[in-house]
């Protein structure tokens, strides 16, 4: 049972954030909830929920000439049901639709899916398990468990997202105090597992912009299920016209791990680099061995199916 | 909860506008059912990760259509102001929403648990969709689990609405004869319109007065001895009535007679991590729960026992996890038998092979969490809990709480599920009780998933070497099966287990020699015990995998194999069971048939292929397992004037329809319709004792009983009837409530004759039992499965691999069960349906996976049962073959089709791509390794 010590809905932006400021406490903005209340609900910890879910600007997925602005509110139902993302994006449409259940989607957002808590399975336990092994790093510890020790934490960046957004080139808005900045989606990613994003306190991710410079993507997940699951591995693998290669790569590190080429290159060397970037413990229902095993068939198969 | 969180709240909720004052972090489930009473709405995971809790909502401002909303993950307060619309508002005014009244006759509602979720998601998707077809609902209502049908039955209803409310079909006539219908015919569950409603009660649904909230404290080592408890941080902390540790429940419990292993509470030491330490009963559950952390326990760890290896071999200077047992190990059980000469038959084999086979832990994984509420009164003790066994809770009550029977009552309400997983007494039934004798007050708990999945019960962890070989004709020369078994702490049913794993394996094939040996261990893990299926679902796997690996050997079918091995009707196994019907080969020669076997099979492209299995499974035990002379089934009936038939039966309805199975049961030999029936069940005050929903047993024990019972009232109608019409009582006949003769010189209305009949008498009472006739051999041993009858049935499954992945999809099942008769098809078909879904999560997905002792998958999304995209279409044969001594031909259903289902996927991977499973679930890694060390791919690049 969580303990929060107050709950907020602001209607704007700029109360959103300055809420947040004036909150002696800790705090945690609250979109579509679906990933962060079971973790609170089994946290139990005591923080103050700014619910953002009646901003309405932050709901609309907007064409320019250059590309797409996809509000963080944007539910993952919607993005799958958007006609231009669905003509544009297939591969983006395919991950959101790949993400959690259909239910889950209509409440779950873009921004709420970029900022999903990493996980691990020794970490998304209740309160009681955790005691029971002894904490770990991302709770408060000073050990991981799950790869038996060491000092660092690796659980897994779970959105799928993510890894099909930096293949397509997306940059995403963040608002904070000093005000707004723009960077490559890539580099909200720490790599820490225990402190996944460079959010700090406050700062509210608003936006996704999603250039349209048709780049041809590919999208993959390795899932024991066909639904309802966190991923093992999700790889994204884009080609733009000029022959770029980006390849992302999720559930198998902290971060997303990206690797960057051309057609031209050697894809072996390219998958290779990708594998070996990829820091994965044994810490999901699929083996380690396997997930990584996985990363080379299906970036070799993305490949393949881009420049046949 | 303290004031200055509480705020108010306005909702909309069906229509209704109400005004409630919450908690900040109050979920909006918890808001509906506890606040508002609206309990169809259900909580089964308390993550999302089940969909039972779905509601819909309109957000205030927002002008689109209601979306779909988990509520169990959904803070009440953001929406204040919204409409929301939860299961009681579907129905219009009482009637049935035609989506409603579709789940209802097409048997989409076992135990109604995951309803009103599935009503929830399924009407909002053919709101937004009228055209849908059957993959975009099944697409649809991929986030809902069911763990009753398979699936295919609320697919098949919700694509039936689809198709009739959109106008692409039109509805069929209804047939007005089917209300006289019974045996043979199918029939939706009687309480089946309760459920669609969400009016049906489960045990958290019932909210008794002034009640307590339980909560446990539960051991974070595998093993430790307990030092100290000091608990009075607890009990000082606010709205705390209560605190109980292990030595005030000290008497030891445990479902079978000969395992009293088991306390309520650990006392002297713990022996899994989740073992129940000690019980907090406080005002509220947020109050428990801040207590329950107050309890402060000095423990000495010590070396644990985690895999069956360990608890086979000497313990040397470790501490055993049980003081009993005659070795210095943690062997629980060794059961063996031997028949004929097995060393002989393996040497005359022209083909013989040995393997070894590994199996994870997987449980039962039924929607509805454990719950349960208990209080005293003048009358005695009173609980109301989820369990398929009253009665032998019943006696576990009186005996571990040092009462008489008679100051005890078990109610068992509507049920979500329950595959032998609530088939034990359990602590926290104990418990609750004893917390509601010391503070005075009702006392009421419900498990969270987590604390469902440490309570287990479920399949045992399997180590097995078997052997079996065949002659130059085909047959089968001799089996042998060295089997251990891991038991986790406590006995619970493991000794039948132990049995089972072996002795099920004496049919469908004839053998001649045939051994096993069976090792159960106690290791320090949450309890394994009866599951769905119960003790031959390994073993049967072992057999049927290397029956395909023999025929492949022998160049034969591996349908023909089975065929020339089967052992028959009439006639005795080598164990001395006696086989009465068997519709073995009528079964396996269906699959065979629907499935085009003889075209398909080892035709098709690489990567895609057809596998067989068949099964065999008792229909009850015919041993009780209390030794005494009560009949293992007694119904009462009561007729009175008003004409309507009350069936009291001790039989648990946990949603496998035993409730209607006795009405139309009652009904058929009546001549009445189910409008004139009431069935009572499960009350240990007001009905009479039943053994429980386990080992396949109720349709034919208390289906038996209930006839009987039903024989002797229509034969008090009749001679009523006879003596005043003057007509020979064996010729009135009871047909369409109706008594009359053929000549129509007596024809009464029911009621017309029951008011004859209790004439100067009242209310007629009869009583039917059942008991099974005296069976088997003379030799230790020979009791166990033992049964009045046996089933069998063949699955044929057809697989998808990708070669480049090993991953497994499993495209089509065919199943075919020999039920005997089917009393109720719909039902018998749910029951196939459900079995064969969960052998294929068993197969695929499912497994229990531990860190030195601690449960790492305790939750629904890490457990994976199949959803409906993991779900093949499922074709569904039963098959009819009369057992002379089942109600009406009938037998059992509900467990022996998993058996089947399992080899045939592994079978079907052979057929595919080569590969050979000897371990479960199916690990796509395994294949790719199988895979590339044929063709020498490196592993990586």
């Amino acid at each position: 049972m969580i303990q929060t010590g107050t709950y907020r809905r602001p209607r704007t932006l700029d109360e959103a954030i300055g809420v947040a400021a004036s909150h002696q406490g800790p705090h945690r903005y609250l979109a579509g909830g679906t990933d962060m209340m079971p973790s609170l609900q089994q946290s139990g910890e005591d923080v103050m929920l700014i619910d953002i879910g009646g901003i309405s600007a932050l709901k609309r997925v907007r064409t320019d000439g250059g590309g797409f602005t996809i509000g963080a509110l944007v539910t993952l139902h919607e993005l799958t049901e958007h006609p231009a993302l669905r003509a544009s994006f297939p591969a983006l449409v395919e991950a959101a639709a790949s993400i959690a259940t259909p239910v889950v989607r209509r409440s779950a957002t873009v921004g709420g899916n970029l900022l999903c808590e990493n996980r691990c399975i020794f970490f998304n336990q209740s309160e009681w398990w955790r005691d029971a092994i002894g904490r770990c790093l991302k709770c408060g510890g000073d050990i991981c468990i799950a790869s038996g020790g060491k000092k660092a934490c690796f659980s897994e960046l779970v959105s799928d997202l993510a890894p099909c957004l930096i293949a397509l080139g997306a940059t995403v808005t963040l608002h904070t105090a000093e005000g707004a900045r723009t960077m490559p989606l890539e580099q909200l990613y720490t790599g820490d597992g225990v402190k996944p994003t460079v959010l700090r306190p406050g700062d509210l991710l608003t936006a996704v912009q999603l250039p349209d410079e048709g780049r041809r993507a590919v999208f993959r997940k390795l899932r024991q299920r066909a639904t309802m699951e966190f991923t093992s591995l999700t790889t994204a693998v884009s080609v733009d016209a000029q022959g770029g290669i980006t390849i992302a790569l999720g559930g198998v590190d902290p971060r997303p791990v990206v690797v960057r080429g051309t057609a031209s290159d050697d894809r072996a060397t390219l998958v290779k680099k990708a594998w070996k970037g990829a820091r994965s413990v044994e810490n999901d229902m699929l083996s380690r061995s396997y997930r990584r095993d996985m990363i080379i068939t299906y970036l070799n198969e993305s490949l393949q199916h881009l420049l046949p | 909860m303290e004031r200055m969180h509480m705020r108010p709240l306005e909702l909309t909720v069906n229509g209704r506008r109400v005004e409630v004052l919450v908690n900040q972090n109050e979920t909006l489930a918890r808001v509906l059912r506890e606040r508002l009473q609206l309990t169809g709405t259900k909580q089964g995971c308390e993550q999302g990760a089940c969909g039972a809790c779905t509601v819909w909502v309109q957000q205030p401002g927002e002008d689109e259509a209601p979306r779909t909303l988990l509520s169990c993950i959904a803070p009440a307060v953001r929406h204040h102001g919204a409409h929301i619309t939860t299961i009681e508002g579907i129905a219009d005014k009482g009637r049935l929403h035609p989506l409603q009244r579709k789940f209802v006759e097409k048997g989409a509602i076992q135990c109604g648990f995951c309803t009103p979720g599935m009503v929830m998601t399924a009407l909002d998707h053919c709101n937004a969709h009228p055209d849908t077809d059957r993959q975009g609902i099944k697409e649809a209502l991929c986030g809902n689990l069911c763990r009753c049908t398979g699936y295919k039955k609320i697919v098949d209803a919700v694509e039936e609405y689809a198709l009739e409310a959109s106008g692409r079909r039109t509805p069929a006539a209804t047939d007005p004869d089917a209300h006289f219908r019974m045996v043979g015919s199918p029939r939706p569950g009687i309480e089946a319109e309760r459920k669609v409603k969400g009016e049906a009660e489960y045990a958290d649904d019932i909210f008794v007065r002034n009640a307590l909230h339980c909560r446990f404290l539960r051991s974070p080592y595998p093993h430790a001895r307990i030092l100290a408890i000091r608990t009075q941080r607890a009990l000082a902390a606010p709205g705390v009535a209560a605190v109980l540790t292990g030595r005030d429940l000290p008497i030891s419990f445990g479902v079978l007679p000969i395992s009293q292993d088991e306390t309520a509470m650990a006392v002297e030491k713990t022996r899994y991590i989740g073992e129940i330490v000690a019980a907090v009963a406080a005002d509220t559950i947020e109050q428990a729960e801040q207590a329950v952390k107050l309890i402060e326990v000095d423990y000495e760890p010590l070396p644990a026992f985690l895999e069956i290896a360990d608890s086979l071999a000497d313990c040397g200077s470790k501490e055993r996890i049980h003081a009993h047992g005659r070795f210095n190990n943690n062997i629980h059980k060794k059961a063996e038998l031997r028949f004929g000469d097995q060393q002989e038959g393996l040497a005359r084999s022209r083909h013989r092979i040995r393997q070894q086979f590994r199996f994870q832990g997987v449980t039962h994984a039924f929607t509805e969490p454990h719950a349960a509420t208990a209080w005293w009164d003048q009358d005695g003790l009173t609980i109301i809990t989820a369990t398929q066994v009253p009665h032998y809770l019943h006696r576990y009550l009186a005996k571990v709480l040092e009462v008489p029977m008679a100051r005890v009552r078990v109610v068992k309400p509507y049920v979500g599920g329950g595959f032998g997983g609530k088939s034990d007494p359990f602590p926290h039934e104990i418990i609750i009780c004893q917390l509601a004798r010391i503070t005075g007050r009702p006392v009421r708990t419900r498990f969270s998933r987590e604390e469902v999945f440490l309570t287990n019960h479920g399949r045992h962890p399997t180590e097995m070497t078997v052997e079996l070989g065949i002659d130059d004709e085909g047959r089968f020369t001799a089996l042998d099966a060295e089997i251990a078994i891991d038991g986790g702490a406590y006995g619970s049913f493991g000794v039948v287990t132990s049995y089972y794993n072996g002795v099920l394996l004496q049919a469908p094939y004839r053998l001649d020699n045939f051994g096993f040996v069976t090792r159960r261990v106690y290791t320090n893990k949450p309890q394994s015990g009866a599951m769905r299926g119960h003790g031959a679902v390994n073993s049967r796997f072992a057999v049927e995998t290397l029956i395909d690996r023999l025929a492949e050997q022998a160049g034969m079918d591996p349908c023909d194999l089975r065929l020339r091995n089967f052992i028959g009707e009439d006639c005795l196994t080598v164990g001395q069971y006696r086989i009465t019907s068997n519709g073995s080969a009528l079964s396996l020669n269906s699959v065979r048939e629907r499935s085009g076997w003889d075209k398909r099979r080892g035709r098709l492209p690489f990567g895609r292929g057809l596998g067989v299995g068949c099964g065999f499974f008792i229909s009850g035990s015919a041993l009780p397992i209390h030794w005494n002379q009560y009949p293992q089934s007694v119904v009462h009936l009561k007729l009175d004037l008003d004409g309507r038939v009350l069936v009291t039966s001790g039989a648990s309805d946990i949603g496998q329809g035993s409730d209607t199975m006795l009405a139309m049961v009652v009904a058929e030999v009546l001549g009445l319709s189910l409008d004139h029936v009431f069935v009572l069940a499960a009350d240990t005050l007001l009905t009479p004792i039943d053994l429980g929903s386990y080992s396949s047993r109720v349709t034919f024990m208390a289906g038996n009983a209930a006839k009987m019972a039903a024989e002797q009232l229509r034969d008090k109608v009749r001679a009523a009837v006879a003596a005043v019409h003057a007509v020979p009582a064996e010729e009135l006949i009871l047909e369409r409530e109706r008594v009359f003769t053929s000549d129509r010189t007596v024809d009464l209305g029911w009621t017309e004759a029951v008011e004859i009949a209790t004439r100067k008498v009242g209310a007629l009472n009869t009583s039917g039992w059942y008991n099974s006739p005296k069976l088997g051999g003379d030799f230790k041993g020979a009791g166990a499965g033992l049964s009045p009858s046996y089933s069998f049935g063949a699955v044929v499954a057809e697989v998808e691999v990708d070669p480049a992945t090993g991953a497994v999809k499993v495209l089509e099942l065919w199943g075919a069960h020999d039920a005997g008769r089917a009393i109720n098809p719909l039902a018998v078909e749910g029951q196939l349906e459900g079995s064969w879904h969960m052998g294929l999560g068993q197969a695929l997905t499912e497994e229990l996976r531990y860190h030195e002792g601690l449960l790492l998958n305790a939750n629904l999304l890490d457990y994976k049962i199949p959803t409906t995209l993991d779900t093949p279409e499922i074709h569904t044969t039963i098959i009819e073959t009369n057992d002379p001594e089942g109600p009406f031909g009938a037998k059992e259903c509900g467990e022996g089709a998993l058996h089947p289902a399992i080899p045939a996927i592994v079978n079907a991977i052979h057929d595919a791509v080569g590969v050979r499973i000897t371990s479960l679930p199916i690990r796509n890694e395994e294949i790719l390794h199988a895979l590339r060390a044929r063709t020498n791919t490196p592993a990586t690049a």
